[in-house]
């Protein structure tokens, strides 16, 4: 881990971005420019054109309309080249960034979604990537704004010295003018237009809580509150609208004067003969001109500045600290599957000790949420604990690489992830399962009612997290993945909560088998599962209390009983 | 599993236009006025080039500064007369565009909150939540950014023209050289960016979908060691949307060359004729002065109305979605109960009576056959059986979702509460969440149903207690917690019955317990079924239901059917004892 300042680590990922794609940003900027050059040489040949309309023959006109047309063809390659270079900088870059940080979130050692929500970090992997890429873009607008505005005022000083320097000393006033008068507006229509989306997230999170609505048949009540918020939220807007259309007044009068200023003075100018009428047109013309790339300069600058701050929030995920740094041992093959805990520290545990055997079925009870919690954490080393320790066949599992022990020991949590693609793929994650017990595991868990149902059967393909399932029928193909896999040690947390119970009972019976001669930990309160391991382990503020066979705790320990059966 | 046969309706182009006329009838005369507005600031703009053109004369004769600068000042009054004018038809514009919006998404609202539910399951809510989301953006952008531009660049072109044709007819035909290939480039760009951009939009969402669900995943993934996998398969999704960001990037500069196109011949058109209206003396070198810079002036709102044509096809489709739905309005009729009987809360008789209720989904596939059962009032009732035993349809027909295929559901009380496992907090103060159940509720209140939950300790604790933003972008509660609402939400709400269908069972199982108590707490007083997952909920209610494949095979109290030997009795076996099951 370098010690740097986020500023410095935001500039690192930002020049390392866009250092791939220097090429591209380098062809962008010179195709653009092209572009603007050409831009700028318009206005200035419509004068050539109707000076010589005043001096010259057919000949000069058919000449002056060629370079017009050669002038076009420039602008409008360079125009498609330069967007294209430019965009596609642009989009490889924040691909880039976008898998270094897929890469870093799914990294074996974790703590890259510490303190950020999921949506916050699909963010910073779409919304910030997409802006530090977009720096490619402005670079190669600020540098060919800035060779237009060169070019520009090489032309207009060219054409006349004092009247030239009117407009490039005009401009930059002018720019800030509206700049200060548009400040005032722009914090003020920001909130404003918050307001007016949020009224959006409303309707979105009425129409998701729908089914909600109709079971208390609120519909009236929810009805009413959104039209009170698509209200305030109307006023909000128009508020923004009269704001933005006062401003566009303001900008479009300053700019108006700004050309009359410019008008009157070469007019003068050309009346006394000190430049010709159509160096007047052209004047005015590269005078409106230059507005285009001056104001170019305000954008670059705020894409640069956003560029920058999304380079720091994306460095500050791709070198989060891992959550469990320290292990890089492969845990001794064969692996035999013996747990044993020794003076277990890590809130809300107090000092737990336990003995699995290898091939054992475990039973783990707790009445405290978090003490389960914990374990689960601790036993597929999510984290690490404050003392003590979980070993793997006498091995400290802070001491094992976190990939290697985690295809020894599987540990999954309550929580059910199911993924996009067939049940088939999602039980066979990906390969790590073994494709001989797949129909024995979806048996186990009797996830075979659930595909009997599904029109395809295991190639039934789920979309959107397989919401369309009950969360019972996640829960069962979640657990047929985990038997599936058949890793040495299995630590389940909770696998059964949403299942009837009449199914439940049926996996408890078909769990021993599916698991025979290896380790296998049920970290749950539900009795039918319970009923069917050899040994209970009870947990009680954080230590061990009581252990022995379901039937025998459920007959003399009335605390075990009431935490059970309730 | 995809289903989208059954999609919820989309307006006609015609219906659409009629609902707008509707929507727009109010505001008939700010529409007129912004029109009037707007036609009067653009003309004013459009006095400009003359002027300048005025300004070329006076240099060309040598005329004095004192005339050359009255030329400044008008041209001053004329951007201060434009600006004025055209700003406040913005301005007016926008209030009705704003207006009309806001009253479609508040139909909107309103008809998707008072949907059947039977029709949305159908659609798949995706469908909805899709409208409400893309499709009111879509449409907002369009009235706020699209619709004023559109107007005001459609208003400078067709006054430049006319500006034009003031000038010299003969400009005008020469502009219009440019017109057939901008119309042409109009109608091959919209062939080409209206497919890509609809495929565009499917990618960008399919990866940002693609990316949550990995992100989400993440635990998961790095138990079965999958990184490799899932970070290939987000690449590639993220491949596919940059390629066809990069094929819309590509069709737009195609689209910006063949305006150039245009652009240089009508420039050089109005160029020449220019060039030989002078020589012949027709026009003053002002006028075709004026000429090219009006022409010059008409790049901007060209390029700005033709690359808003997609935008405008994007906005009328999603009208069509929205007005689809808005249409389907059944206005104030509440959802209808299972049996409108009369209302008389302290009646003899069963609180529900259900008799020889048959039900399916489809013809061929009984789910329930010939159910009888009452609830008697302030009775509990849990109705347990294997998934696919048909308990969440039974509960789904008693509260009105379904429809019976035969047999009749009553209840005399009229109200039926559903509590599903699909926990929701809605968006905004908590405290607003549990008015939504009873709108007048006062603090005490709720405060009181949150006591009775055990959720009034930790909503105090929030870190603006009652008043916290909770839901999406504000805290986020855990599932249990969210479950708790929902039954402070049913104590506020007070229906005389209620069904849980399988309410606790997101919840760990240690978590479940607490619910379990919560729930008993919540439905005090009411009559109630319950879909039990737990035999402990089974245990506690005065009647016990069991179910298999549509039929009621046992009713009894738990007492009872342990003594009776029978399928419920195995389970309680299974559930007390440490024996494993002899079943398969």
């Amino acid at each position: 881990m370098r010690r740097t300042g986020p500023s410095r680590r935001g500039r690192g990922v930002l020049s390392g971005a866009l250092a791939g794609q220097r090429r591209l940003v380098i062809l962008s900027a010179l195709m653009v420019t092209a572009h603007q050059a050409g831009e700028a040489l318009v206005p200035f040949l419509i004068g050539v054109v109707i000076d010589r309309a005043v001096g010259g023959g057919v000949g000069d006109l058919a000449l002056w309309l060629g370079v017009l047309g050669a002038v076009y063809l420039g602008l409008s390659y360079g125009f498609r080249y330069g967007v294209r270079y430019g965009e596609r900088a642009a989009e490889q870059a924040a691909h880039g960034l976008r898998l270094r940080l897929t890469r870093r979130v799914l990294d074996a050692r974790g703590g890259a979604e510490a303190d950020r929500l999921p949506g916050a970090l699909v963010s910073i992997a779409t919304s910030d990537a997409a802006r530090v890429g977009a720096v490619a873009v402005a670079i190669a607008s600020g540098v060919a704004a800035v060779m237009a505005l060169a070019l520009a005022a090489v032309l207009l000083l060219w054409i006349s010295l004092p009247l030239g320097l009117l407009v490039l000393l005009g401009i930059p006033p002018l720019l800030l003018l509206t700049h200060l008068l548009g400040k005032p507006l722009e914090g003020r229509s920001e909130s404003e237009q918050e307001q007016s989306a949020h009224a959006s997230g409303i309707a979105a999170d009425l129409v998701k809580g729908l089914r909600v609505v109709k079971g208390l048949r609120a519909e009236d009540a929810a009805v009413e509150r959104y039209a009170d918020r698509s209200r305030r939220a109307l006023t909000a807007s128009v508020r923004v609208a009269r704001a933005e259309a006062a401003y566009q007044g303001l900008v479009h009068t300053a700019s108006g004067v700004f050309l009359a200023v410019v008008a009157v003075v070469g007019g003068v100018l050309a009346a006394g003969g000190d430049i010709s009428v159509g160096q007047l047109i052209s004047s005015v013309g590269l005078a409106q001109f230059l507005v285009g790339p001056m104001s170019t300069f305000g954008w670059v600058g705020v894409d640069l500045a956003q560029g920058r701050a999304s380079a720091r929030r994306i460095a500050a995920v791709l070198d989060a600290a891992p959550a469990v740094a320290g292990g890089d041992a492969e845990p001794s093959m064969p692996v035999r599957g013996r747990v044993t805990v020794r003076g277990l520290h890590s809130p809300p545990l107090r000092g737990v000790d336990l003995d699995i055997d290898a091939g054992e079925l475990v039973g783990i009870v707790t009445a405290d949420p978090a003490e389960a919690a914990a374990l689960v954490g601790l036993f597929g080393r999510a984290y690490d604990p404050v003392a003590g320790a979980v070993e793997l066949d006498g091995v400290a599992l802070a001491e094992l690489d976190p990939g290697s022990l985690r295809s020894a020991m599987l540990t999954t949590e309550h929580h059910t992830d199911l993924f996009d693609g067939t049940i088939r793929s999602n039980i066979t994650a990906a390969g790590r399962a073994r494709v001989d017990l797949v129909d024995a595991a979806v048996a186990a868990a009797a996830a075979d009612e659930v595909i009997r149902t599904l029109p395809d059967g295991l190639d039934t393909v789920l979309d959107d997290q397989a919401r369309a399932l009950s969360g019972g029928q996640r829960q069962r193909i979640a657990l047929a993945r985990a038997l599936a896999t058949d890793p040495t040690v299995l630590v389940v947390h909770d696998p059964t909560t949403a299942v009837d119970t009449v199914t439940e009972a049926r996996i408890a019976a078909r769990l021993r088998s599916v698991r025979d001669g290896r380790t296998t930990v049920l970290i749950t309160t539900s009795p039918a599962l319970l009923a069917a391991t050899d040994r209970v382990i009870v947990l009680h503020d954080g230590v061990v209390r009581a252990t022995g066979r379901h039937g025998e705790l459920v007959a003399d320990d009335s605390r075990y009983r009431s935490t059970v059966l309730a | 599993m995809t289903n989208g046969s059954m999609l919820l309706p989309i307006a006609t182009g015609r219906r659409t236009r009629a609902m707008l006329r509707v929507l727009l009838r109010p505001h008939r005369a700010r529409l007129a006025g912004a029109f009037a507005l707007l036609v009067a600031g653009t003309s004013a703009g459009l006095v400009t080039p003359p002027l300048l053109g005025h300004v070329v004369n006076l240099a060309t004769a040598g005329s004095g500064a004192g005339e050359i600068v009255l030329a400044g000042v008008a041209l001053v009054g004329a951007a201060l007369t434009e600006a004025a004018l055209a700003g406040v038809g913005v301005a007016l514009l926008a209030q009705v565009g704003e207006g009309v919006l806001a009253r479609l998404r508040e139909r909107f609202v309103e008809s998707a909150l008072r949907l059947p539910l039977e029709q949305v399951e159908r659609a798949g809510a995706g469908d909805l939540t899709s409208r409400v989301t893309n499709d009111v953006a879509v449409i907002a952008e369009a009235a706020r950014t699209a619709l004023p531009e559109f107007t005001r660049a459609l208003l400078t072109i067709g006054l430049t023209l006319a500006g034009m044709a003031v000038l010299d007819w003969r400009f005008l035909v020469a502009a219009l050289i440019a017109v057939p290939v901008q119309l042409h480039t109009v109608r091959w760009y919209a062939r080409r960016a209206i497919p890509l951009y609809a495929r565009q939009r499917v990618a960008v969402a399919g990866q940002q979908h693609h990316l949550l669900a990995t992100i989400n995943g993440a635990a998961t993934i790095r138990a079965f060691r999958l990184a490799d996998h899932h970070r290939d398969r987000v690449g590639a999704r993220s491949q596919q949307a940059v390629d066809l960001l990069l094929r819309g990037v590509a069709l737009q500069t195609r689209f910006y060359a063949r305006l150039h196109v245009a652009e240089l011949a009508g420039l050089a058109a109005v160029l020449g004729t220019g060039f030989f209206l002078v020589r012949g003396d027709a026009v003053s070198i002002g006028t075709a002065t004026a000429a090219a810079l009006y022409f010059h002036g008409l790049f901007g709102p060209i390029n700005v109305a033709l690359a808003l044509v997609d935008d405008a096809q994007a906005a009328a489709s999603g009208l069509d979605r929205l007005v689809g739905v808005a249409d389907l309005a059944a206005p104030r009729t509440p959802t209808p109960t299972a049996s409108p009987g009369p209302r008389r809360p302290g009646a003899p008789g069963p609180a529900v009576t259900v008799s020889g209720l048959d039900f399916a989904y489809s013809p061929d596939r009984p789910v329930l056959r010939g159910v009888d059962l009452t609830v008697g009032h302030g009775e509990r009732v849990a109705v347990v059986g294997a998934s696919g035993a048909g308990k969440t349809t039974l509960a789904k027909v008693i509260a009105g979702v379904h429809q019976p295929v035969a047999g009749t559901v009553e209840v005399p009380g009229g109200e039926v509460a559903l509590i599903t496992q699909e926990v929701h907090v809605f968006a905004g103060p908590l405290v607003e969440d549990l008015r939504l159940a009873r709108p007048g509720a006062s603090d005490d209140e709720v405060r009181a149903a949150l006591a009775t939950v055990d959720a009034l300790a930790w909503a105090e604790q929030l870190p603006d207690g009652l008043s916290t933003e909770v839901g999406a972008g504000g805290y986020s509660l855990t599932a249990a917690q969210a479950q708790q609402l929902a039954f402070a939400r049913l104590i506020l709400a007070d229906p005389p019955v209620a069904i849980l269908d399988e309410a606790t069972a997101e919840a760990g199982s240690a978590g479940a317990r607490l619910l379990e108590r919560v729930a008993t707490a919540a439905l005090e007083g009411r009559s109630a079924l319950i879909v039990a997952h737990r035999l402990s909920q089974a245990v506690n209610a005065d009647r016990i239901v069991v179910m298999d494949s549509g039929r009621i095979v046992e009713v009894g109290s738990h007492e009872e059917l342990i003594g009776r030997a029978g399928p419920y009795a195995t389970l309680w076996q299974a559930w007390s004892d440490q024996r494993p099951l002899p079943t398969g």
